[in-house]
C-alpha cells in the first residue's frame, strides 16, 4: 500500500472565467512508505498546489488522491499527516511546548499525555530546555524545529513540508537539512518536501520530482542514489554533484532550453 | 542572526530579555511620576493666568486672549480642592467629596456594565460578520449610521420605550444609560474585532484546516488570540465611549444619582459657588481615569505573553 497515490489529478483555478489558470494537468505520483520525495520547479509550476491537494486543503478539479488507500479528505479528518510551512506559523501567544501540543489538544488528548508527548518531541528536535520559551525568543532555525516537532507530535505517518527552510540563512539551512534526515530516520516518517533549491532537493530526497509551469505538470523524476546514510560529507560527494546536474538539466529541459526562473542554483 | 549549531542553544537571544525588563521597570516608574508633575503644571498655568492675564483681554502676536478671570469664573485650585471637604449645601448636609465620590461610583458601575455589554455585543457582531460574509455586507452600513445619530436624541426615545415595558422605570432609568453607553462602546469593538479576527495568516488557517479543526475550534484557538492585539486599542476607545455615553445620557434622562446629572446640577449653582462645579468635574475626570486604568490592566492581561515590541 502506497503512502500517497495521486492519480490523473488536474486543478483549474477560476474555472470558466477570463483568468482561468490550469495549475496542474494530469498529475500521476506515487510515494511509497518511508520515502522522501521532493517537488521542485520554478514559481507557478504548481508544486505547492500539489502539496495542498494531497493535504486536502484544496480539492482537485478531477482525479483522485489517496493516502494509505484512504481518500485524502478522510485522511485529513483522521489527521494522518503533519504539515510544516515556510513561515514556521507558530502561535506567538503560546509557548514552545503549548505550540507543540496544539494538534494534540485538537485530537482531545488529556493534559498529562500531551505534556509527556510534547517534551518527547522537544528532545527529538534537541530543544529540550526551551519548553517554556515564547516563539519570538527563538531564532528562525529554532522556530522551524518547533514547527517540525508540532507537525510530528500526533505521530502521523506522513509529513508534508512547503519550503520549510526557505527563509533560513544558508548555514542554518544545511544544518536543518541534516537534522531533518536524522528525525526522519528516527521516526520512519514518509516526507513530501516542496523546495526550489536543487542541492536541498538532492541532498534530502530518494526521488526528486521535477515540475514545469503553464500548465503545471511533472516533466521528470530523478532517482537520487546516495544511500540512506547521508552526512555533511555527502555534499562534497561526486555522486551528489552528478545528481544536481541531472536535476538541473531536467529543469532546463522542462523550460525547453531557456534557463528556469526562480530556481536557486546554490 | 545567530547561526544555530549543535544542540541549537542560542544564548544571545535569551540574555537580552532581563535587560529589557529592567528598562521597562524604570520607564514605568517615570510614568507614575508624570501624572503629579503634569497636574502641578496645569495648576500652575491656571493660577498663573489668574495673575498675569490681561484685565480686559487683548492680543498677543495676533492671538486673542480672554480677559483675566475673577475667582468666580476661575476659582483658585486650592478652593476647588478644599471645597471637597466642606458640606454640600447647608451645614447639616453631607461633605461634598463624599457626594461626588458616591455619584462617580454610581456612574462607574453603570459605565462598567455599558462597557461589558459593548464588548460582548461588539464581539458577537464581529464573530458573526467573520463567519457569514453576507452579514457583514448587510449590517455594516447600519452600524456606521448608528454611530452618527446623536446620543442625546436617542436617550429620551429609549427611556420612552423602556417605560412602555416597565411601569416603575423611575429607579431603573440607569438601564437606559447603560444601554446608551453600550451603544457607543460596541462600535470600536466590532471594527477592531473584525480586523483582528481576519488577521490570522493564511498559513495558520491552513494549519488548522490540516488538523481538520472545526470553525469553532479555529475561532477559539487561532482567530480570537490573533485578534487580541487589535482588540486592546479598541477596548480603550470603548471604555472612554462607555463613560461618555453614560454621563451624557444621565443628563439627558435626568438620573439624579449619577455624576453627569451632578455636573449639570452644580453648573446651575456655579454663580454662587463656582468651586462646587469643579468638584463634580473632578469626579467625572476620576471616573474616566479609573475606567481607563481598568481597561489598561485588562489589556496587559490580554497581551501578557506577546513580543515586547507589540
Amino acid at each position: 500500500m502506497s503512502a500517497v497515490e495521486v492519480a490523473q489529478v488536474s486543478k483549474v483555478f477560476n474555472l470558466g472565467t477570463a483568468d482561468q489558470v490550469d495549475a496542474l494537468v494530469d498529475i500521476d505520483l506515487t510515494v511509497e512508505q518511508g520515502e522522501f520525495v521532493s517537488l521542485i520547479g520554478p514559481s507557478g509550476c504548481g508544486k505547492s498546489t500539489l502539496l495542498r491537494l494531497i493535504a486536502d486543503l484544496i480539492e482537485p478539479t478531477s482525479g483522485t488522491v489517496l493516502m494509505n488507500a484512504k481518500p485524502a479528505h478522510q485522511a485529513r479528518l483522521d489527521q494522518d499527516y503533519g504539515m510544516a510551512f515556510q513561515q514556521s506559523g507558530l502561535f506567538e501567544w503560546r509557548n514552545v511546548q503549548k505550540n507543540i501540543e496544539l494538534p494534540l489538544e485538537l485530537k482531545g488528548w488529556d493534559k498529562p499525555t500531551r505534556r509527556a508527548r510534547s517534551l518527547e518531541m522537544l528532545e527529538l528536535v534537541k530543544l529540550g530546555q526551551f519548553a517554556k520559551h515564547m516563539p519570538w525568543q527563538l531564532s528562525g532555525g529554532m522556530q522551524q524545529r518547533v514547527a517540525i516537532a508540532r507537525s510530528l507530535a500526533a505521530n502521523p505517518p506522513l509529513l508534508l513540508m512547503d519550503e520549510p527552510f526557505g527563509a533560513l540563512d544558508e548555514m542554518t539551512r544545511e544544518h536543518m537539512q541534516t537534522e531533518l534526515l536524522r528525525i526522519r530516520k528516527e521516526t520512519g516518517t514518509t516526507i513530501i518536501f516542496v523546495t526550489h533549491s536543487i542541492p536541498e532537493a538532492v541532498y534530502l530526497s530518494d526521488r526528486v520530482v521535477v515540475m514545469s509551469p503553464r500548465p503545471g505538470r511533472i516533466t521528470a523524476v530523478v532517482d537520487v542514489v546516495l544511500g540512506s546514510d547521508r552526512t555533511e560529507d555527502t555534499r562534497e560527494d561526486e555522486q551528489f554533484y552528478d545528481r544536481i546536474t541531472e536535476v538541473r538539466e531536467a529543469l532546463r529541459g522542462a523550460e525547453m532550453g531557456s534557463a528556469p526562473l526562480g530556481i536557486e542554483d546554490r | 542572526m545567530t547561526v544555530v549549531l549543535g544542540a541549537g542553544v542560542d544564548e544571545s537571544v535569551i540574555s537580552v530579555l532581563p535587560a529589557r525588563g529592567a528598562q521597562r521597570k524604570r520607564r514605568r516608574g517615570l510614568r507614575v511620576l508624570m501624572f503629579p508633575i503634569t497636574f502641578a503644571i496645569v495648576a500652575a498655568l491656571w493660577e498663573g493666568y489668574k495673575v498675569v492675564g490681561p484685565q480686559n483681554g487683548g492680543k498677543i502676536l495676533g492671538w486673542k486672549l480672554l480677559p483675566r478671570a475673577g475667582s468666580r469664573e476661575m476659582p483658585h485650585v486650592w478652593d476647588m480642592v478644599s471645597r471637597l471637604t466642606r458640606p454640600e449645601n447647608g451645614p447639616n448636609s453631607q461633605t461634598i467629596g463624599i457626594v461626588v465620590a458616591k455619584a462617580a461610583f454610581y456612574s462607574f458601575r453603570v459605565a462598567l456594565l455599558a462597557f461589558v455589554l459593548g464588548v460582548v455585543i461588539g464581539m458577537v457582531l464581529a464573530i458573526l460578520m467573520t463567519r457569514f460574509k453576507f452579514f457583514e455586507r448587510a449590517l455594516m452600513p447600519y452600524l456606521v449610521i448608528s454611530q452618527t445619530v446623536p446620543i442625546v436624541g436617542i436617550a429620551p426615545v429609549l427611556v420612552f420605550i423602556l417605560a412602555a415595558w416597565s411601569r416603575n422605570l423611575g429607579d431603573q432609568k440607569w438601564i437606559a444609560a447603560s444601554l446608551l453607553g453600550a451603544f457607543l462602546a460596541f462600535f470600536p469593538i466590532t471594527i477592531g474585532g473584525l480586523r483582528g479576527l481576519k488577521s490570522a495568516s493564511p498559513e495558520s488557517i491552513e494549519l488548522m484546516d490540516s488538523y481538520a479543526a472545526s470553525w469553532w475550534m479555529t475561532l477559539v484557538k487561532l482567530r480570537l488570540p490573533s485578534a487580541a492585539p487589535y482588540l486592546a486599542p479598541a477596548m480603550r476607545v470603548a471604555g472612554a465611549a462607555a463613560v461618555v455615553g453614560v454621563v451624557v445620557s444621565e443628563i439627558s434622562v435626568k438620573i439624579n444619582q449619577g455624576i453627569g446629572e451632578l455636573v449639570a446640577l452644580y453648573g446651575q449653582q456655579a454663580t454662587n459657588d463656582p468651586a462646587k462645579l469643579f468638584t463634580a468635574v473632578f469626579g467625572a475626570a476620576i471616573l474616566g481615569l479609573v475606567m481607563s486604568a481598568l481597561v489598561a490592566s485588562m489589556e496587559k492581561l490580554m497581551l501578557r505573553s506577546r513580543p515586547v515590541t507589540a
